[in-house]
């Protein structure tokens, strides 16, 4: 299933890179029916990088400090929520600058 | 006789830790993160040490501060000074701090007081009794060593049976991500002896991926664009490709892992260079893959070869050869050992964790010396004094979490998210506490572990209890004063009924999607029209007794195309904080969308909507004065008879007015019915839903009898699983639920029923006292042979009787669907 969730993702980066949104509602449903199987799908782009988030495998550019951020998302973050019980699926792959 | 049970492949890259139990290998996983493996590295940042893969971050920024590969200077004088905590750290220390670590997978009952620890063949008593003072500071009271090609050669004997009788000689090849090590294992029916190992500390599965990006990648990309020295550039710190290498190199890895499946793969490029975008895809072959790195595999091969050299042997004496170590995945690897030796190669065994899992195999077999009663001094744990303060709810994506610890043992404090999410690393406690912002899931409750720790970084208390609830305010926030809902098409019970959207007491701003299928076609220009009503009230009351704050009628002439029976319909609806309502639908299958904003102060009514609703009701209200006026129950039948004339005098108001009326009068006419409806609504509901639950029991006792009989005992199972959630059912006070399950057991009774002719002597007789048979001349016919057939004990054309029986009674069920008119459905299901 993780690898079908990371298909998606990349298929969304890149419409969105190639400026496409003919697609984002089918992509949403595609999301939400992840959703309802248990799956939150968590895309950090943008955040500032702190070391202590386990969920992400970081590729760091230059100097790490207060201002890195996450600039580039390989494979998002998956977790799975089982019985009100939320554990990581799949690490982030992500570049922080 | 207890046995020692835990093993550790405490490895010069990467680190495992195992428990033996009762003839399985449970290999932990880390709880931050999914991987079984620790890299074993440490970066110590000041008050803050991070241990494993989090502390590969600090790589290049601070590699002074960064520990690694410590494992080849175990033994020596050699230390590692520190300049951020100004300290010299051992070999020893930084190997315990590891071991600790690993003591963190086990889950915290656990207690571990022997443990496996498996070493190079190549150490030295020196090294092997480094090793054991690392484990002894880690805490164990007894540290077992075991070589790890012997653990690679258990881990193999014990998943394979193998029967080994006379003397055999072994290679274990063990090609890891950065390393290279063979050893020559000699096997009889007692022992596993290691004879002799050779190995390469610089030579791994990662050269591999550079090859990839330096000698396949690169040139292409320099090909294509026509520029040169991309490769140096790459790798230069002043570069202009920021993240291109590590970009490359996953991309090289990946397919690596491909090529060692398939015979080719396709590498899509698709990066930003020199600010514009390269996008380009070309194929790799696993040949040309395999020219690659076939200098590097020969080097191994070689290492193999002077082994057996060395030790006299001829390539024929060699057994077989047992592959571990994450690089041996690579087929080429196993098809050049089987050519240049001519052996079996197995590669059966999962490469990582061979070695751990050897170990722990070992473990399982070895006597523990040390017994847990020396352990109970140091239970006192509970003794240490602590506050915390923090928000339990919040809106917040990140949170503060401050202690304050009272007590002199405590040095140090580290913060995990139980979901793996997060680890705070361990940190020195500030003026005995600490405040540590913690960053939170969204719309999710996130558990936190804080463990206390003494100056040796040894776990000392435990806190297991914090817990903060992401996306709900703690006391700002203006909650929904009733139930949001919508209006859908209840084909079962033909009517419409409502659908919980927003709950009562949600916090506002709301947000929500809703995927529906549409239940009816409505053609082009067709007057059928679909109806969104999204509706303030109880969800469990009846449509038309809610407040309509929105409603949108969407008919054949607005489609661009037919909207076609079972599309999917998605409605976005979104309640603001000032309590606006905007919905948005979007129609599949004909690619439309409808936006409407609706604020409670221009309420969109139709009179249409309203006698429409009025109608239905007013079916049930007369339906239901009639049978009470039977069972003479007048004061009942009186309160009903109120809600009648209202109704109809409402109606009748309505067909005055005209739709495109500007005056109030139509808000005062809904007024006037919902609140007629809801009066209606509260004295029915109650009797409402003790009849469905009175007939739910009916059904579940009759059903029961059946299930009692013998033959019948494999319907159990299916029984038990419907009445699992019975209670919940019965005391939601939802009709429709009990309703739902009333059907789910009629169904199992029907099966029941059906799988046996005799059970139709019942239902046969039962059918005598009938009399509402459309054909009262043709039905006792039937009873006449129904008859006969009960007397030859014919119950095969008794079954066949009655179905013709059933068949002549009328269809309650058909005519209330008829009676579902098109115009009186949402058309959502």
């Amino acid at each position: 299933m993780t690898e079908i969730i990371n298909q998606i993702f990349a298929l969304d980066i890149k419409m969105k890179k190639e400026n496409n949104d003919s697609a984002n509602r089918y992509l949403d449903r595609i999301y939400h029916e992840f959703e309802t199987m248990g799956f939150q799908i968590v895309n950090p782009v943008g955040q500032s990088y702190r070391n202590e988030m386990t969920d992400v495998e970081a590729n760091i550019l230059g100097d790490l400090n207060k201002q890195s951020k996450i600039t580039k998302v390989l494979k998002p973050v998956i977790y799975q929520v089982e019985n009100n019980e939320t554990k990581l699926l799949q690490k982030g792959i992500v570049i922080v600058e | 006789m207890k046995t020692i049970n835990f093993a550790i492949d405490l490895g010069t890259t990467n680190s495992l830790i195992a428990k033996y139990d009762d003839g399985n290998i449970k290999i932990y996983n880390n709880p931050l993160g999914l991987k079984q493996t620790l890299p074993s590295c440490i970066a110590f940042r000041g008050n803050r040490t991070v241990i494993g893969d989090k502390a590969l971050d600090y790589l290049e920024k601070d590699a002074e501060n960064i520990c690694m590969l410590f494992k080849r200077k175990m033994g020596t004088q050699d230390t590692y000074y520190v300049p951020s905590i100004d300290k010299e750290m051992s070999p020893i220390e930084l190997s315990s701090l590891i071991l600790k670590e690993l003591k963190n997978f086990v889950n915290d009952e656990e207690s571990m007081t022997s443990v496996v620890i498996t070493i190079p063949a190549s150490f030295d008593t020196i090294q092997s009794n480094a090793t054991k003072k690392a484990g002894y500071m880690a805490g164990f009271k007894e540290v077992v060593l075991l070589q790890e090609p012997i653990a690679a050669c258990l881990a193999f004997a014990n998943t394979s049976s193998i029967e080994v009788s006379d003397k055999q000689n072994w290679i274990v090849y063990d090609f890891g991500g950065g390393t290279f090590d063979v050893a020559l294992v000699e096997v009889n029916d007692r022992e596993l002896k290691v004879t002799d190992n050779l190995g390469d500390n610089y030579l791994g599965g990662a050269d591999f991926d550079n090859l990839i990006v330096e000698k396949l990648i690169v040139p292409f990309i320099e090909e294509k664009l026509g520029i040169a020295n991309l490769w140096k550039d790459l790798k230069s710190k002043t570069t202009n490709f920021k993240g291109l290498y590590f970009e490359l190199l996953k991309i090289a890895e990946e397919a690596k892992k491909e090529l060692s499946h398939y015979e080719e793969t396709e590498i899509e490029l698709d990066i930003d260079i020199n600010g514009d975008n390269f996008f380009e895809q070309f194929v790799i072959k696993r040949e040309q893959f395999e020219d690659l790195i076939a200098p590097k595999v020969e080097q191994t091969i070689q290492f193999i070869q002077d082994v057996i050299k060395n030790n006299q042997l001829l390539n024929s004496q060699i057994e077989r050869v047992i592959l571990i170590g994450g690089s041996t995945y690579v087929p080429l690897i196993k098809k050049r050992i089987s050519e240049a030796i001519g052996v079996e190669v197995n590669s059966t065994i999962d490469p990582t964790s061979a070695v751990v899992h050897g170990a722990a195999y070992y473990a399982g077999s070895k006597p523990a010396s040390v017994s847990q009663d020396v352990l109970v001094v140091e239970k006192e744990e509970d003794t240490v004094d602590f506050k915390l303060f923090y928000e339990q709810n919040t809106r917040d994506l990140e949170e503060l979490i401050t202690g304050k610890v009272a007590s002199d043992k405590v040095s140090g404090f580290r913060i995990m998210r139980k979901d793996g999410g997060y680890d705070s690393g361990v940190k020195t406690l500030d003026d005995g506490g600490f405040s540590e912002f913690v960053p939170l899931l969204e719309g999710r409750l996130n558990l936190f572990k804080i463990q206390l720790l003494n100056s040796a970084l040894d776990v000392v208390k435990i806190i297991d209890t914090i817990s903060i609830n992401q996306g709900s305010y703690n006391v700002q926030g203006q909650p929904l004063p009733n139930d949001i809902c919508m209006e859908v098409d209840d084909l079962d019970a033909s009517a419409t009924r409502l659908e919980k959207v927003f709950a009562k007491g949600s916090i506002l701003p709301l947000r929500k999607k809703i995927y529906k299928t549409a239940s009816k076609t409505i053609l082009q220009q067709s007057k059928s029209n679909l109806i969104i009503n999204i509706i303030e009230g109880k969800s469990k009351g009846l449509p038309s007794s809610g407040l309509s704050i929105g409603y949108i009628e969407i008919s054949g002439k607005d489609l661009e195309e037919d909207l076609i029976k079972g599309t999917d319909i998605e409605i976005e609806i979104e309640v603001t904080e000032s309590r606006d309502l905007k919905i948005n639908v979007f129609l599949q299958s004909c690619d439309q969308e409808f936006k409407n904003v609706f604020s409670e102060s221009e309420r969109a009514i139709s009179i249409n909507k309203i006698n429409m609703e009025i109608n239905t009701v007013l079916g049930d209200v007369e339906a239901l004065i009639k049978t009470n006026n039977s069972e003479e129950n007048f004061e009942y039948s009186q309160q009903l008879e109120t809600i009648r004339v209202g109704l109809i005098e409402t109606q009748i108001s309505a067909s005055l007015i005209n739709d495109d009326d500007i005056s109030d009068a139509k808000f005062q006419l809904d007024d006037r019915k919902r609140k007629l409806i809801q009066d209606f609504d509260d004295l029915t509901r109650n009797k409402l839903i003790a009849k469905e639950i009175e007939e739910y029991k009916d059904t579940k006792s009759s059903l029961e009898y059946h299930l009692n009989k013998e033959e019948n005992e494999r319907y159990q199972e299916k029984y038990a699983r419907i009445i699992k959630n019975e209670r919940e059912v019965i005391n939601s006070g939802n009709k429709y639920l009990i309703r739902s399950k009333i059907k789910e057991l009629d169904e199992l009774y029907d099966a029941i029923i059906q799988s046996s002719d005799e059970n139709f002597i019942t239902y046969f007789l039962n059918l005598k006292f009938c009399t509402e048979f459309s054909n009262q001349r043709r039905a006792d016919k039937l009873f006449k042979q129904g008859d006969q057939a009960l007397e030859k004990q014919d119950y095969k054309s008794l079954r066949h009787i009655v179905y013709g029986l059933s068949a002549l009674l009328p269809d309650y069920e058909k005519e209330k669907q008829r009676n579902f008119k098109d115009d009186s459905r949402t058309g959502l299901s």
